[in-house]
């Protein structure tokens, strides 16, 4: 092993290290300067501070990913790359809209350790999203695991918050347990923590029972992370219970990192075991335990989203059919369909954060997320269900939308990626289950334009930030689903 | 490169953008518009002044010529140039049409004074001047086919200037379907050309434009198209653009109705610049025109395209004078007498070549613009009476005018040695008498003299000597188009003179139609050796050689006798009263009937034409209305049983099954959604379930 030279470390992980201090400021700052201040000062000073550290980082990270090398440090503890400083970025902006959206939020005082653990999850993410090892998965995996339970359970005056936290906490914990059980199966078949060592190590000993155990935990593992069906049973409550924010920080920001390492982990580490799951051509291996999941996701998250009366509830059930619908990207196993998959759930992060966003406006002024108090919203806010109208069809697919060109990728890339189009069933069904999804997402845009408001509703006034941040990202998802090159290009 | 070819672009880029801004303001802006106007053709005259001097010099072939382009337009991998050339043809047209645009300026800012449209005339004046400059300087026949075609829309507008007067409105409708007849030619020639030669620039630095010798040659060697040389074809095709602009038999119907528009109109677009476009198409193409041609003994080019251009001039030259013979109308008489002449340029082109054409254009130019402002004057003066029945002794009302007049009558007639008309028209006599192909057109052209001498001494007399015919108390009625200011409203109903507005023009103008004769006589050809580039010196014994000599004696009588005729059957004997009839519809009845309805040409047409038109409208319609309309009704009612058809399955069937499928999920989506209790302990039994349930899934599998 070369000497560890400490100042490539420094230089590689910049980004981490600029979301450290960030995360070290905002704290001491709340703790200092802005002790005594209002709620609404902490948090826009708190806010300013961590939005300028993610920006920072980002301009950083984005301004070195153009054309440069691979860096290996530590075989595989930190991989700094094109797509990876790519997905940095990606987090962080995501990191700063999901800031932005929680300054008007009123679920807590402790101002500081909300902002510095919403730093914190980030920073796990960006360090798991550098990793190609197996340790290094699991304890950047924890870091952004451990902040989201947090974040979770942060809205100490309701109870379901914390009811919510308890049972993702437990949840994960277990899963967490099976996927290091899976590691270790892993280190033992083929003696390396390294994922392409992982995959010389696999190469020649066909699936063995052993492998398959492996395998399987470690799409629990993930699965867990993504909410995919049957491990998504955490995410309705959490998505419900948690602070708005920080639901939107689980479904946006953390599924973009999971989707990204799980490809990898699978593209990488499980060469030569990928089976088959084509139709009537299955062979064992990872592509078909990930297409059963990604079926009963989309079949499962679909049709429960039809019946939720909480929109909350309804977007949680929304994520569980988009993971089914990402997790074909992940199927595919391709260049392209890796780049779909990228595309696709950047998009719908951003989409996501978005309706998240508009929720928590709403709930703030009716007292509630059920698709009721989204009633004759077009007429008390016009700007802000302007903003919703544009996510949700987003989420449905409908062009010229990001959502619609995501699938239309994701879709493609899936079709295109076996021979004879073999993945033509899970696509058909994809579709079918897309077609369904607009009902729920129709549902509360029928709310909003067609129903009235119950009583003489008064306009909502929505904080200027929140809608400028909220406009901003409505804006994104047109311009991306009109101009999608401006972002594959990177991917 | 000199400046003034780079810059040439300015000529017809001034009157666009005069015209633009005249546009944009707001009436009535009288001054500002006529002085844009105006200026716009001052300074365009000086560059073309600037642009005549730099061709004065003699280029590397002999001649001058010098082309500016760029790219325009990209087809697939072809670039469509836009450019421009400098050389003796541009030049001579472009000082013609800015010195005789500004003239005709000028005259109409005293004609029109009490229009109140007084500013969308000066617009489309000079819209139409960059039009007809876009015309000459094109080097593309893209841009040039532009050009023509704003041409055309002014033209159509300016006829149709006065469209409260259904003759107008008509007159601007005929003359722009007439001349679209000719362009569908042009056009088709265009395209052709395009196909045969990847190019349409006519000239270009590297000598690959279409009008040079490469690609001549390479359409020489062509197979022919339909029994002609692709070249012939292409060039008879052009050919009929120009018949149609320069009022051609038998496309001409429309140029005497276009008289309905105001005179300087007349003047501008229907004498001096646009009808000419054809005759100058003609000459730009003349290279096509003239490719593969064997030479007569005196040089002159002999090709089927020309022999063509040739005959279709003479017989247009002689059909439409005999028609001015027996017209009544002032303008009418110069109208015909305009189709005539173009004739006579047709034919100067086919049998001479491009100076022997172009020289009768320049002067023709000149005196009839004259001519044409003259007899506005005259109109004007008579209180918009435009019968020369009701007219007479004029000569003592507008002393100016009549002399003017008198000039340009003089010149067209082509009174020998003074007049340019006499050089001019000698020159295509001369070259017609030496055509090879067919002695015809030259006797055509003689008698054409000569019926022109004839009805030009009938004009003069029955509009300036004698007694004034015109009835005062009639003369109210045909005001409604121009609103007379109070003093002349005021003053008695005797013919007055012109201001000087309308006068200084007139003068100027008598002054070239006489003096511009000069430049072409066979003893000095200078304009012919500036066209062609050929050396020349004075030589005054050439108008002594005995051809030449024979010839202008010959055309002295032809036009002495003409001149006689017509003093003797009406300066002598004037006319009573308007009503009296007409000397030779006296002795003649039948021919004079003839000729004074223009041979039933618009009747012809009507019954053939338009009565052909009209039946295959009506067919159309008939099909239309019984046989589409029947097939669309078909096609609604089966649409309207096939929506009912659906309606009922769409009902009774899909929404049911539909209705029972959504009710199967969201009854799927509420089972699905009780799996969900709440209890984090099933949650995590879930998680069990799910991992022995893909193990055993996996490892089933791999046996299998």
């Amino acid at each position: 092993m070369n000497p560890v030279n400490y100042l490539q470390i420094l230089q590689l992980a910049a980004p981490e290290t600029i979301v450290t201090l960030t995360v070290l400021v905002v704290l001491g700052a709340d703790l200092t300067l802005l002790r005594g201040k209002s709620i609404a000062a902490r948090f826009n000073a708190g806010a300013l501070l961590a939005v300028l550290g993610c920006a920072s980082a980002a301009v950083f990270a984005f301004t070195r990913q153009a054309g440069q090398m691979e860096f290996n440090l530590f075989s595989g503890m930190l991989v700094v790359g094109q797509s990876s400083d790519f997905v940095k970025v990606a987090l962080l902006v995501l990191t700063i809209f999901t800031i932005l959206i929680s300054t008007s939020g009123k679920f807590t005082d402790h101002v500081g350790e909300y902002l510095s653990l919403i730093l914190l999850g980030t920073l796990g993410l960006m360090f798991l999203v550098s990793a190609e090892d197996l340790l290094m998965i699991f304890i950047a995996l924890e870091l952004a695991s451990l902040s989201l339970y947090i974040l979770t359970a942060f809205n100490k005056h309701n109870a379901k918050s914390s009811e919510a936290a308890l049972k993702y906490f437990l949840f994960g914990g277990m899963s967490a347990a099976f996927l290091l059980f899976g590691f270790s199966l892993l280190y033992g078949i083929s003696g390396s923590t390294n994922l392409p060592e992982i995959a010389r190590g696999l190469s020649g000993k066909g699936t063995d029972p052993l492998l398959i155990v492996a395998m399987v935990t470690t799409v629990i593992g993930f699965g867990f992370k993504v909410a995919a069906v049957p491990l998504h049973l955490w995410a309705p409550d959490a998505y419900e219970g948690a602070p708005t924010p920080s639901a939107a920080f689980i479904g946006a920001g953390s599924k973009v990192a999971s989707f990204y390492i799980l490809a990898k982990i699978f593209t990488l580490g499980f060469v030569g075991a990928e089976g088959s799951a084509v139709w009537h051509g299955y062979v064992a291996g990872w592509t078909p335990a990930v297409a059963i999941v990604a079926a009963l996701s989309m079949v499962l998250g679909n049709l429960t989203a039809i019946v939720q009366s909480s929109v909350k509830r309804l977007l949680a059930y929304s994520a569980i059919a988009h993971a089914g619908y990402m997790l074909l990207g992940v199927l595919g196993n391709t260049p392209t369909s890796s780049s779909a998959l990228m595309f696709y759930v950047i998009t719908y992060a951003l989409t996501v954060i978005g309706a998240f966003g508009v929720v928590t406006v709403v709930e703030a002024a009716t007292g509630g997320d059920a698709i009721a108090n989204f009633a004759g919203l077009s007429r008390r806010a016009p700007g802000l269900s302007l903003c919703l109208l544009v996510f949700l069809l987003s989420l449905g697919g409908i062009p010229p939308l990001a959502g619609f060109i995501g699938k239309f990728f994701l879709f493609s890339a899936a079709v295109g990626a076996e021979k004879n189009l073999g993945l033509l069933w899970l696509v058909i069904l994809a579709i079918a289950m897309s077609a369904v999804s607009f009902y729920y997402y129709l549902r509360v845009l029928k709310a909003a334009y067609v129903q009235d408001a119950a009583e003489a509703a008064p306009a909502i006034k929505v904080p200027g930030l929140t809608l400028f941040a909220l406009a901003l990202l409505a804006a994104l998802v047109i311009l991306f689903g009109c101009a999608p090159g401006l972002l594959t290009q990177y991917l | 490169m000199i400046w003034i070819v780079k810059n040439l672009w300015l000529i017809p880029a001034l009157p666009l953008f005069a015209a633009g801004i005249i546009a944009v303001n707001k009436q009535p802006k009288r001054k500002l518009a006529a002085s844009l106007a105006i200026g716009s053709m001052a300074i365009g005259f000086l560059l073309s002044l600037c642009a005549f001097a730099a061709t004065l010099g003699h280029g590397e072939h002999g001649m001058f010529r010098e082309v500016f382009g760029f790219n325009w337009i990209q087809f697939g991998g072809q670039w469509m140039d836009i450019g421009w050339v400098l050389d003796p043809l541009t030049a001579i047209m472009l000082v013609m049409v800015t010195f005789v645009g500004m003239l005709i300026f000028i005259f109409s800012v005293g004609y029109m004074a009490h229009d109140e449209n007084f500013m969308r005339f000066f617009c489309f004046l000079a819209l139409f001047a960059s039009g007809m400059l876009g015309v000459v300087i094109a080097n593309n026949l893209f841009l040039f086919f532009v050009s023509w075609e704003i041409v055309g829309l002014t033209s159509y507008l300016l006829i149709g200037f006065w469209y409260h007067k259904p003759s107008a409105a008509a007159a601007a409708k005929k003359a722009f379907i007439t001349t679209r007849i000719g362009d569908l030619g042009l056009l088709l020639g265009m395209v052709w050309l395009y196909a045969q030669t990847g190019t349409l620039n006519f000239y270009t630095p590297e000598h690959t434009g279409c009008l040079e010798a490469v690609k001549i040659n390479a359409m020489l060697a062509a197979p022919p198209a339909a029994g002609f040389a692709v070249v012939t074809a292409i060039g008879l095709l052009i050919f009929l653009g120009a018949v149609g602009k320069s009022g051609q038999v038998p496309l001409h119907v429309w140029l005497p109705d276009a008289m309905e528009g105001p005179t300087p109109v007349s003047a501008l677009i229907h004498a001096a610049t646009m009808v000419a476009a054809g005759v100058f198409l003609v000459a730009r193409v003349y290279p096509l025109m003239s490719a593969g041609a064997t030479l007569t003994a005196q040089g002159a080019p002999v090709t089927t395209a020309l022999t063509v251009v040739t005959w279709v001039g003479a017989i247009t030259a002689i059909f439409a004078a005999s028609i001015a013979v027996a017209q009544n109308d002032i303008k009418r008489i110069l109208a015909y007498s305009t189709v005539s002449q173009l004739g006579y340029m047709m034919m100067g082109l086919g049998v001479g070549g491009v100076a022997v054409g172009m020289f009768h254009l320049i002067t023709h130019a000149f005196f009839k613009a004259l001519l044409f402002l003259g007899s506005g004057s005259v109109i004007h003066g008579c209180h918009e009476e435009q019968d020369v029945r009701k007219m007479g002794g004029l000569n003592k009302f507008m002393p100016i005018t009549f002399w003017v007049y008198f000039a340009g009558m003089l010149a067209l007639a082509g009174f020998p040695l003074l007049f340019s008309g006499f050089w001019s028209k000698d020159e295509i006599l001369h070259a017609a008498h030496g055509w090879s192909v067919s002695q015809v057109p030259f006797y055509l052209g003689c008698a054409g003299a000569l019926m022109t001498a004839f009805y030009m001494t009938r004009q003069m007399a029955l509009v300036f000597s004698g007694k004034y015919r015109g009835q005062p108390e009639e003369s109210h009625h045909g005001h409604s188009a121009h609103a007379h200011s109070p003093e002349s409203s005021a003053q008695s109903h005797d013919p007055h003179e012109s201001p000087a507005v309308m006068t200084v023009p007139l003068i100027i103008l008598a002054g070239f139609a006489i003096l511009l004769g000069f430049v072409g006589t066979p003893a000095w050809p200078w304009f012919d050796g500036y066209l062609t580039g050929e050396e020349f010196k004075f030589d005054p014994s050439k108008l002594t050689e005995p051809g030449t000599l024979g010839l202008m004696l010959a055309s002295g009588a032809i036009v002495f006798t003409g001149l006689g005729l017509g003093w003797f059957l009406y300066g002598k004997r004037q006319r009573k009263t308007a009503a009296e009839k007409d000397v030779l519809e006296a002795a003649q009845p039948f021919i004079y009937k003839l000729l004074a309805n223009k041979y039933y040409i618009d009747e012809f047409y009507e019954a053939t034409v338009i009565r052909g038109n009209a039946f295959a409208a009506g067919l159309c319609d008939f099909a239309d209305r019984r046989i589409f309309g029947g097939a669309v009704l078909l096609v609604k009612y089966i649409t309207l049983g096939l929506a009912w058809l659906y309606r009922l399955t769409d009902e009774y069937f899909v929404n049911l099954g539909f209705d029972t499928g959504c009710e199967a999920l969201r009854e799927g989506g509420g089972g699905l959604s009780r799996l969900h209790t709440g209890r984090v302990q099933t949650y995590l039994r879930v998680i069990g379930v799910a991992l022995v349930a893909l193990i055993i899934f996996l490892i089933w599998g791999r046996k299998a």
